[in-house]
């Protein structure tokens, strides 16, 4: 008996260390694959029987990663079996009295009722459910685009590749050509197209992205330190007013700069700015302060405006960690007779270090896609290289390339993400509540401090809207001597040429097209708020129930994965979607009917901002300890019941915040609808035509209207129900 | 009336084993302590009964219904078993009030309002909380949120009423007053309960059985006072009883099937068996528990007063012993100087010897020293 333990034990022991060699091997190959895949794709270009040979080499190592796996797999189940009869012997030889019994194993029953049993819980069921919807609606369009770099679809692109590479490709025909032709291109012509057209805009992306991160950061951190950390007067006004930027549309702040610093001595900029007028009598010339070019337009004020907008999310995550962070912790410093300045250097800033880096990375990735504040201030961004590309014939399939490298760009941004908080997860647990917190003195420099607050938080939030309601009232912009209400309340068409074609130009009271486009702006909006809302809750559920489970890690990724698909790439995909004859009547450019366009709308709203929601949803699911719902089980309570009755009540303002989240993001959602809707489909399109055809006062009316309506329900439902966005986005 | 039985019970996740072929048979209106070190299994036995957690494989019955059978396929839902379950952290809903909390599993058993409003004030009454009926959980302190806990859980009458751990977020008095309840509670209810703790005293005072579960395998199910004298095997010697039982490794030489002759750190001792002895190899423990060590001037073995611990109604002294430490407990507050010599014995027919390999109580005797 105890022989053959010990030989089991010995089995066991040089199993597993031949399992570890494989695993080894493979770690090793796995990298090898990688190296040799890009080296691959490089040569290809470069020096192709190098290439052909290195891709034969991928081949081979694929082979070799496989066979490796399947060792490994057939290892783990001899240890498996090994440690069974183990484990067995052991029980044997302790318990002799009762020996255990082999119990028989029909194994398609096993298999039949193992099926039962898992569609027996409801959140087998939602995980199930999930798994299939979402690989329809976000890996399959996903893989499609991903293909469609690899083809040539139209006559155009077929004639380009052609003469640029001298093949003899027909429509249709898979190539891996698409990729070099914009990165490589092989003549001059093409090459100086490809600097100018996509690595330049690329590098000046990177460079404003950068920017951007750097100035939320301080900014958002700053403020959050301030308001969490110190005894800085007006809190509750400074954080109320803060996040303004983070909930208006994100051009807002771009139009406001434009409407701030433009000045008759720039060429580009059209009419007088606020600075300008309101400066004019202080310069003897009466001309004012003209602000030069590059801070009207170009890489800062890109990167301003940007970070502004970003500020308020670095300021609720890295508030929200400082919130909940244990004060122990600097308390045992303080102690330890660390100064101040060293326990914020030593102990608070490595703490809230992942949300730091967090923030850095999801603004990075953000700001990258962002189109509309690089378009409003004449930035050339890789993402307005996006579009045009989109937009012209011949050129759509690189658009999908470029659309595939930001893609890339997020995934590796998050893995970095990931990485980075797994890697520091153990000290970022936040312990329970930090009621008594000892808050820094800031002694004198209080009231400085918060005037200088105050003055900057007027400036990127109220201001604004001051300027749009000026801009929107004076017939020549920043002439304050023609003020008139007539872009509001006239009926008289703005602009003849935009009302032949339908397009109402009337006052903003009289104007079909505004609030036509802002009602379907509405429904969309509350649509998608409903359906992801209710799936984040629902994700949540199945989530928090099954976290072991393979299938709900599967949907809890998945349902993550639109956060990192840049909103311009995103529209891409479901583009190239609807370019399908089978979905071409989502197609508005075939059918004008704006339903149609609503529709495709809400369907990509919804894929889009379900990682709000799902977060929020799981976050929520997850505080509520699986007991309650258990005691509500016990007593017979069905589950339509337990999720109505107990769940939502519990967790009713986290949920609503997961709701309120989609909906202002919808609002003012303009960069992910852009390539599937008309000029008059949403609000936000109205406004960008109308900004394009110089009827600035209706834009900036328009702007004003979005900003107050989306600030407004923001406060109504924080006031009825307790839900506010930074619960959904910090929690 | 409800008979609990479960047959060859596994639970595991992926290679990890939680419950390994677990046997156990709970009598109807037994108060059972499933006991254990934390991880154990316990939690999960419990939970499996109740139909919370899935087995893996096995049978479980409950009275006369199959509630789980892995060959069958049946997996009867939670609300369908009949029985009550007390969480350890109360999962009282916090937003309804003390009275819908208890009305709510009424509530669902489709219950008439008046009959509903007359079993919550009786569950009260019966619990003293009749005075915080209009409260919310948040408002109450830690016992009457347990109180309430239990009231739920009581009134729809369950045949059977699982417990984990409830009273392990008490404090230290509030738990001692909790448990005399719950023993009164066992006995006017006149259901089965099923308790479990790692909390040896908690078991060894309530328990009519003792359950104690290892790494997921059943160690010993007995009454309290036998776990306690008879320990199956060295891991029930080890958890059971405080202070801890002495053990002290020894080699045996077997004279005839019940004498054996053992060396007690260095003191020849002769151990006389109540049943034949059998032992897999020469290596063998000997248990004693430490009322089992007699202090006294005429000792035959000596030792040296390492520390004394005297708690007032006893004194725990220990004892060093050829550079080893044993614990020795006498009645009432006796002061030993650090290093002073100490005689003692050891008496009475309750030492144990075990098997050191296979780990198990090979028999009982008593100690002859040499």
């Amino acid at each position: 008996m105890i022989e053959a333990i010990k030989q089991k034990e010995a089995l066991i022991k040089s199993l597993s260390s031949q399992k570890d060699i494989f695993n080894k091997i493979r770690k090793y190959s796995a990298l090898g694959l990688v190296v040799s895949l890009i080296l691959a794709f490089i040569f290809m270009f470069v020096l192709r029987p190098l290439g052909t040979g290195l891709f034969i080499l991928t081949l081979v190592i694929v082979v070799a990663v496989g066979v490796l796996s399947l060792l490994d797999y057939i290892w783990k189940c001899r240890i498996k079996g090994a440690e069974d009869s183990h484990r067995r012997l052991i029980y044997d030889f302790e318990h002799p009295d009762h020996p255990l019994v082999d119990e028989k194993v029909n194994i398609v029953r096993k298999a039949l009722n193992s099926v039962k049993n898992f569609f027996s819980k409801p959140s087998n069921i939602i995980v199930f459910v999930f798994a299939i919807v979402l690989s329809i609606m976000v890996l399959f369009p996903l893989g499609k685009l991903f293909l469609n770099t690899f083809q040539v679809g139209t006559r155009d692109e077929t004639r380009l590749i052609n003469e640029e590479w001298g093949t003899s490709l027909s429509m249709g025909d898979w190539t891996l050509l698409n990729w070099p032709m914009l990165l490589f291109p092989k003549s001059k012509d093409y090459a100086s197209w490809s600097l100018s057209f996509f690595w330049k805009p690329l590098g000046n992306s990177v460079a404003m992205s950068l920017l951007a991160c750097t100035i939320a950061v301080v900014f958002g951190g700053a403020f959050a330190w301030l308001i969490t950390r110190s005894n800085i007067p007006c809190k509750k006004f400074i954080s109320t007013v803060f996040i303004f930027p983070y909930i208006m549309p994100s051009w807002s702040l771009a139009m406001f700069w434009e409407n701030f610093f433009k000045n008759s001595a720039s060429a580009q900029s059209p009419g007088v700015g606020m600075l300008q007028s309101m400066t004019r009598w202080m310069t003897a010339s009466g001309v004012g302060i003209c602000a030069p070019e590059w801070l009207i337009y170009g890489l800062i004020p890109t990167a301003i405006c940007l970070g502004m907008h970003y500020a308020p999310f670095a300021y609720i995550l890295i508030g929200g960690i400082l919130r909940n962070m244990d004060a122990n912790l600097e308390e045992a410093a303080t102690i330890l007779k660390a100064s101040k300045f060293k326990i914020l250097r030593r102990i608070t800033l490595p703490i809230v270090a992942p949300a730091m880096i967090s923030t850095i990375l999801l603004v990075f990735s953000s700001s990258l896609s962002t189109f509309t504040v690089p378009d409003k201030l004449r930035f050339s961004s890789i993402s307005i290289t996006l579009r045009s590309l989109l937009s012209t014939a011949g050129f759509k399939r690189m658009g999908y390339v470029v659309a595939v490298i930001l893609m890339i760009f997020s995934i590796l941004i998050l893995t970095l993400n990931n990485w980075f908080t797994k890697s520091r997860r153990n000290f970022t647990t936040v312990s329970g509540k930090s009621g008594q917190i000892t808050k820094t003195d800031l002694k004198k420099a209080k009231w400085p401090i918060a005037v200088f607050a105050i003055i900057l938080v007027i400036f990127t939030s109220i201001v604004p809207l001051l300027s749009f309601v000026l801009e929107s009232l004076e017939e020549n912009s920043g002439d304050l001597s023609t003020l008139t209400l007539k872009y509001w309340t006239s009926s008289q068409q703005f602009d003849s040429f935009i009302a032949s074609k339908n397009i109402s130009t009337q006052g903003v009271f009289h104007n079909s097209a505004i609030w036509g486009a802002f009602g379907r702006s509405i429904i969309v909006a509350v649509f998608v708020a409903l359906i992801a809302g209710t799936c984040g809750i629902l994700i949540g559920y199945a989530v928090s129930k099954n976290r072991r489970g393979k299938l709900a890690n599967f949907v809890s990724s998945v349902a993550f994965l639109p956060y990192l698909i840049p909103a311009l790439s995103f529209g891409a995909v479901y583009y190239s979607l609807i370019k399908i004859p089978a979905f071409s009547f989502l197609d508005i450019s075939t059918t004008t009917k704006q339903a149609s366009a609503v529709g495709i709308c809400i369907i990509i709203g919804m894929v889009k901002f379900l990682p709000f929601a799902s977060r929020t949803g799981t976050n929520a699911m997850l505080q509520v300890s699986g007991e309650i719902e258990e005691a509500a089980v016990i007593t017979g309570c069905p589950w339509h019941k337990r999720m109505t009755r107990i769940l939502f009540p519990i967790q009713k303002s986290s949920f609503i915040s997961g709701y309120l989240l989609p909906f202002i993001s919808c609002m003012r959602e303009y960069t992910l609808f852009i390539l599937v809707t008309s000029e008059v489909t949403l609000i936000t399109n109205v406004l960008q035509y109308f900004t394009k055809n110089g009827l600035g006062q209706l834009a900036n009316a328009i702007n004003l209207l979005i900003v107050v309506f989306v600030i407004g329900a923001n406060f109504l439902v924080n006031k009825l129900t307790g839900a506010s966005i930074d619960k959904g986005i910090g929690g | 009336m409800p008979r609990i039985e479960l047959i060859n019970v596994s639970k595991r996740w992926g290679s990890f084993v939680g419950v390994d072929h677990l046997n156990l048979v709970i009598e109807d209106n037994e108060f059972i302590t499933l006991l254990g070190p934390s991880g154990c299994g316990k939690t999960t036995t419990l939970r499996m009964i109740a139909g919370l957690e899935t087995p893996t494989e096995g049978k479980i019955i409950i009275g006369d219904t199959v509630v789980f059978d892995s060959q069958e396929g049946i997996n009867l839902s939670p609300a369908k078993r009949d029985i009550g379950f007390l969480f350890q952290n109360y999962a009282l809903w916090p937003h309804m009030t003390v009275y819908k909390n208890i009305a709510f599993g009424l509530e669902n058993l489709k219950w008439k309002k008046e009959d509903i409003a007359n079993r919550v004030d009786e569950v009260c009454k019966m619990l003293k909380i009749e005075q915080f009926k209009d409260r919310y959980p948040a408002e109450l302190s830690g016992g009457q949120q347990q109180r309430v806990a239990i009231a739920r859980t009581l009134a729809p009458n369950p045949k059977v009423l699982f417990m984990d751990e409830p009273l392990s977020n008490l404090d230290a008095k509030l738990r001692g007053e909790m448990r005399t309840e719950l023993k009164r509670l066992h006995k006017d209810t006149g259901s089965t309960f099923v308790y479990v703790t790692h909390d040896q005293l908690e078991a060894m005072t309530l328990a009519t059985r003792i359950c104690l579960i290892e790494t997921g395998v059943l160690q010993q199910y007995d009454p309290p006072l036998t776990v306690y004298n008879r320990p199956a095997n060295l891991f029930v010697a080890d958890f059971v009883g405080n202070p801890t039982m002495n053990f002290i490794k020894s080699k045996a030489v077997i004279l005839d099937p019940r004498t054996v002759d053992l060396d007690v750190y260095g003191v020849k001792v002769r151990f006389h068996a109540e049943q034949d002895v059998q032992l897999n190899s020469e290596d063998v423990v000997l248990g004693i528990r430490p009322e089992f060590l007699d202090i006294n001037k005429k000792g035959k073995i000596q030792g040296r007063a390492f520390a004394a611990l005297p708690a007032g109604m006893e004194t725990t002294v220990k004892i060093e012993l050829g550079g080893n430490l044993l614990s020795s407990v006498k009645f009432g507050a006796v002061n030993y100087k650090t290093d002073e010599t100490i005689h003692f014995d050891i008496v009475g027919d309750g030492i144990i010897l075990f098997d050191a390999l296979s780990k198990r109580n090979v028999s009982l005797g008593s100690v002859e020293i040499l």
